[in-house]
């Protein structure tokens, strides 16, 4: 009698437990282009699709409007002027040259163009034109689409360090 | 019951009250348990261990509390507990990819996650506390989590006006527009053309039945050996607008005898002397002159031919007007020459400019078109129609009305059947239950359900009347965000006030000039006071920018200040008349008020600011690395060879100032010059004076059309 009471204890036990701990729905692997704002064709590799934030796809946005001109070697309208400049400038996705250069440098020189920075007067100051958020959007940018691609600093004792 | 059995069914009683309360307590036990367990209290927990592992442990707890935490907006009807789970939403350290979800920083964007909660945007289920629950759809909340690829469809439900941020839905919306879809649904928001589709009261006269057969039975006229249609495979615009419609042999035959006999006004003689045509017809070089009429005259800065070069065949030009590489063999000739004379005597709404044509010219190209811009085989793999019988022009009667070709042809005398299609005003509130998926093996929900239909409308339902369109990828999310963007008026009258309507623009100018102005359909390519195209420069201001002199020869003989671009305005062989009316009215009207051509003195220039002026363009800011003069410089900006005869010195010093006040989306960065380089810079520009060059060649223009693209 006493171990018939038991079981039946036990059973109720598992069958109350089971109730609590339902399964929980399998996520579904998250596809990253259908997490992405919006997409950039890596321009070295065409099979390679870069997700883009938000801040990032207005980067892309203002780039394709006022960089592309120079900073690349395809523009919507055909051929580039890039190959018209001497010295010739960087594209935007050489990482070799630009992943090495700080976010400050990089919107100073946006911002207050190629001579205020010792660079070539060619490339002109946007700071009366484009805002901060702008020029920062381009920057972020400019990280996504970096070939080979751009790693934040570590900096020691900073807060992307981890521990 | 006696005495002593009573007592013998307490005992028994007792053991299974007994059993029964420890039943009782197990299953009390496990209550605490299971809340102790609860998902959103796991996430909570662990967002603590993470938050203590960082440096900014401070911070990133400042606001943590052990409970749900919610949202709560009444104005605009949100109650969301997603930052119970979602709790560093808001802590910039936590902005990297590295950080797990569902604890990273929401990135940057213009709205503030507090002040508008997420479901506005990112829609799902804002009460929920279970993961599944808030982002999938399930028996119980229908609406799921919006994919990011479609965002900009939420940014879309409160703004709509066009916004620069949201490329996609502005082109999504564009492709609603393009391809007619209000002709058969209501779309709120979505402009509806002056002209849908053509007129056809007409057609009979213009094209043959076969012809008509073959277009119904496949409107893509370009499709290559393998039956692969790779040229139009990329860009929709490069499609013709007329989709394809599921139509049997006795449907065509019906249809194409209905419309052959459309022909209720003969085409008008063409009024060129029989004889000068003789004499024309036997120049041998006639057609070779005909094609470059048709290309200085830059036809394909609206129209579109199919080249092809090293096996690969393109459409080149622009996408305003049908594409006409096969034309010859579509249009009767007399019908052409009527049409290029006068387009709005048989299309009162079409947007081809009426050009000014010499008999000889239009006599060429017409020549040119009907002999080389042919397909000898377009035909072949229709049946020999001939004359329609009285049934079939019945049952093509019929069918136009109930396929609803109507909706977006017009025929006089014809009503077309009113709200044809569904509804799509509030497309994107409808639930995964309300729709119909039918043997579609898809997943049930909205976005699926919306791309299964575009894409090929008969698999979810295989009685659908809608036609069939053939999207590439980019088209076909930009198309399901503009519909996802329609969820109909805002449900509060608090997100009523978030609206941002559209602007409603227009210039219609009267008198002479609007009379010019339509005959050439100036806004086709111009902006004017934000109506009209953007292939061209926006000309809201061209009075203050150009001189009256250099608009009458631009008119006249339009040429190239922007040496990149393959699309240029077309000749138009504009009178003197129409010249002057055109550039009187600019010059007096279109006026900015920061530069007033008659506000600056031309004698303040001296020759010593002028050699400033050159220093500074060529050394201080290297204008030449956009600007061109002579053979030398970059080609971003115009060509600035002939400034001198072509910009006011007042445009001149103002667009030096401040070059977005004038052209606001211009990108000329906007420098800071003192007042004594304006002048300087504007004093070198003055003197930059070139003559007119003659007409390009046929070679470079074909050189040019070989690039594809278009700009500024």
């Amino acid at each position: 009698m006493k171990f018939h009471v038991w079981i039946g204890v036990l059973l109720l036990m598992t069958l109350a437990g089971a109730a609590g701990c339902r399964k929980r729905g399998e996520t579904a692997k998250a596809d990253p282009l259908l997490a992405a704002y919006d997409t950039e064709v890596d321009w070295t590799d065409a099979q390679h699709v870069i997700p883009l934030s938000y801040q990032q796809a207005q980067g892309k946005r203002i780039f394709y409007q006022q960089c592309v001109w120079c900073h690349a070697d395809a523009t919507p309208a055909g051929p580039s002027n890039r190959s018209n400049l001497t010295p010739v400038p960087p594209l935007l996705n050489d990482g070799a040259t630009l992943n090495a250069e700080s976010d400050e440098y990089i919107q100073n020189i946006i911002t207050l163009g190629g001579t205020a920075m010792g660079k070539s007067a060619m490339m002109p100051p946007y700071g009366r034109m484009l805002s901060t958020e702008e020029i920062r959007s381009v920057i972020a940018f400019t990280r996504a689409i970096a070939q080979p691609p751009y790693q934040l600093p570590a900096r020691a004792g900073s807060q992307y360090s981890g521990k | 019951m006696p005495a002593e059995e009573m007592g013998k069914l307490t005992n028994r009683t007792r053991l299974i009250f007994a059993v029964s309360s420890v039943v009782f307590l197990a299953v009390l036990a496990i209550s605490p348990f299971k809340d102790f367990r609860r998902e959103w209290k796991q996430y909570k927990r662990s967002y603590l261990r993470f938050a203590q592992s960082r440096p900014d442990t401070k911070k990133l707890l400042a606001d943590y509390r052990p409970d749900i935490d919610q949202i709560w907006l009444p104005g605009m009807n949100v109650v969301d507990r997603c930052t119970t789970c979602h709790q560093g939403i808001t802590q910039a350290s936590l902005a990297d990819k590295a950080v797990p979800q569902p604890f990273r920083a929401h990135p940057l964007i213009p709205h503030n996650v507090r002040d508008w909660g997420c479901t506005v945007c990112h829609r799902g289920q804002g009460p929920a506390t279970e993961v599944a629950e808030a982002h999938e759809s399930t028996l119980a909340w229908e609406q799921p989590i919006l994919p990011i690829r479609y965002i900009q469809a939420s940014c879309g439900t409160c703004h709509y006006d066009d916004l620069p941020q949201t490329p996609q839905l502005t082109r999504g919306r564009d492709l609603l527009a393009e391809l007619n879809c209000q002709g058969c649904h209501r779309l709120p928001g979505i402009e509806r053309p002056a002209m849908l589709g053509p007129d056809l009261t007409n057609v009979g006269v213009k094209v043959s039945r076969e012809w008509i057969y073959k277009w119904l039975k496949e409107p893509r006229t370009i499709v290559d050996k393998d039956g692969n249609v790779t040229v139009n495979g990329y860009e929709t615009e490069e499609e013709p607008r007329m989709p394809k419609f599921p139509l049997t042999e006795t449907e065509l035959r019906g249809l194409s005898g209905y419309l052959s006999v459309q022909k209720a006004k003969a085409v008008a003689p063409n009024k060129i002397d029989a004889r000068v045509v003789t004499a024309w017809s036997r120049n041998p070089e006639l057609i070779s002159q005909g094609e470059l009429r048709f290309r200085q005259m830059f036809c394909s800065t609206c129209h579109s031919l199919a080249v092809t070069r090293a096996g690969e065949t393109k459409l080149i030009g622009g996408d305003i007007g049908p594409e006409l590489t096969k034309v010859g063999s579509k249009v009767n000739p007399d019908w052409l020459i009527a049409w290029l004379r006068n387009p709005q005597g048989y299309l009162p709404h079409t947007r081809m400019p009426r050009y000014g044509w010499s008999d000889e010219d239009l006599y060429k190209v017409t020549q040119y078109i009907t002999t080389k811009l042919t397909d000898s085989d377009l035909l072949t793999s229709v049946p020999q129609l001939g004359q329609p019988t009285e049934q079939e022009i019945q049952l093509g009667h019929r069918l136009f009305l109930e396929k609803g070709c109507a909706s977006c042809h017009s025929i006089d005398g014809l009503n077309p059947q009113k709200d044809f299609g569904p509804d799509l005003s509030t497309i994107a509130g409808k639930n995964a239950s309300d729709l119909e998926f039918g043997a579609a093996k898809v997943p049930h929900n909205l976005v699926a359900y919306i791309q299964a239909k575009l894409q090929d409308p008969t698999s979810v339902n295989p009685a659908a009347r809608m036609p069939q369109y053939n999207w590439n990828q980019s088209d076909l999310d930009a198309i399901t965000t503009a519909l996802l963007s329609m969820k109909g008026p805002p449900a509060t009258s608090a997100s009523q006030n978030l609206v941002v309507p559209r602007k409603e623009v227009a210039f219609h100018p009267t008198g002479s000039f609007g009379e010019v102005y339509e005959r050439y359909k100036c806004y086709t390519c111009h902006k004017f006071d934000g109506y009209g195209g953007d292939l061209a420069p926006d000309l809201t201001f061209e009075g203050s920018r150009a001189q009256r002199q250099w608009l009458v020869d631009f008119l006249k003989n339009p040429q190239t200040l922007r040496p990149t671009l393959i699309l240029r305005m077309p000749q138009f062989n504009m009178s003197d008349r129409d010249a002057a009316t055109l550039a009187d009215y600019m010059t007096m009207v279109l006026q900015h008020p920061a530069a007033n051509p008659t506000a600056v003195d031309a004698k303040q220039f001296t020759p010593a600011m002028v050699a400033l002026g050159k220093q500074l363009y060529e050394v201080k800011y290297q204008c030449q690395s956009c600007h061109t003069i002579g053979g030398t410089g970059g080609y971003v900006g115009p060509n600035l060879s002939n400034a001198g005869g072509w910009l006011t010195p007042a445009w001149i010093e103002a667009w030096l100032r401040n070059p977005q006040a004038l052209v606001s989306d211009t990108i000329e960065p906007r420098r800071n010059f003192t007042e004594d380089e304006v002048r300087a810079l504007t004093a070198y520009l003055r003197t930059l004076r070139q003559s007119i060059k003659p007409q390009k060649t046929a070679s470079t223009t074909a050189k040019h059309a070989a690039t594809q693209g278009a700009g500024r």
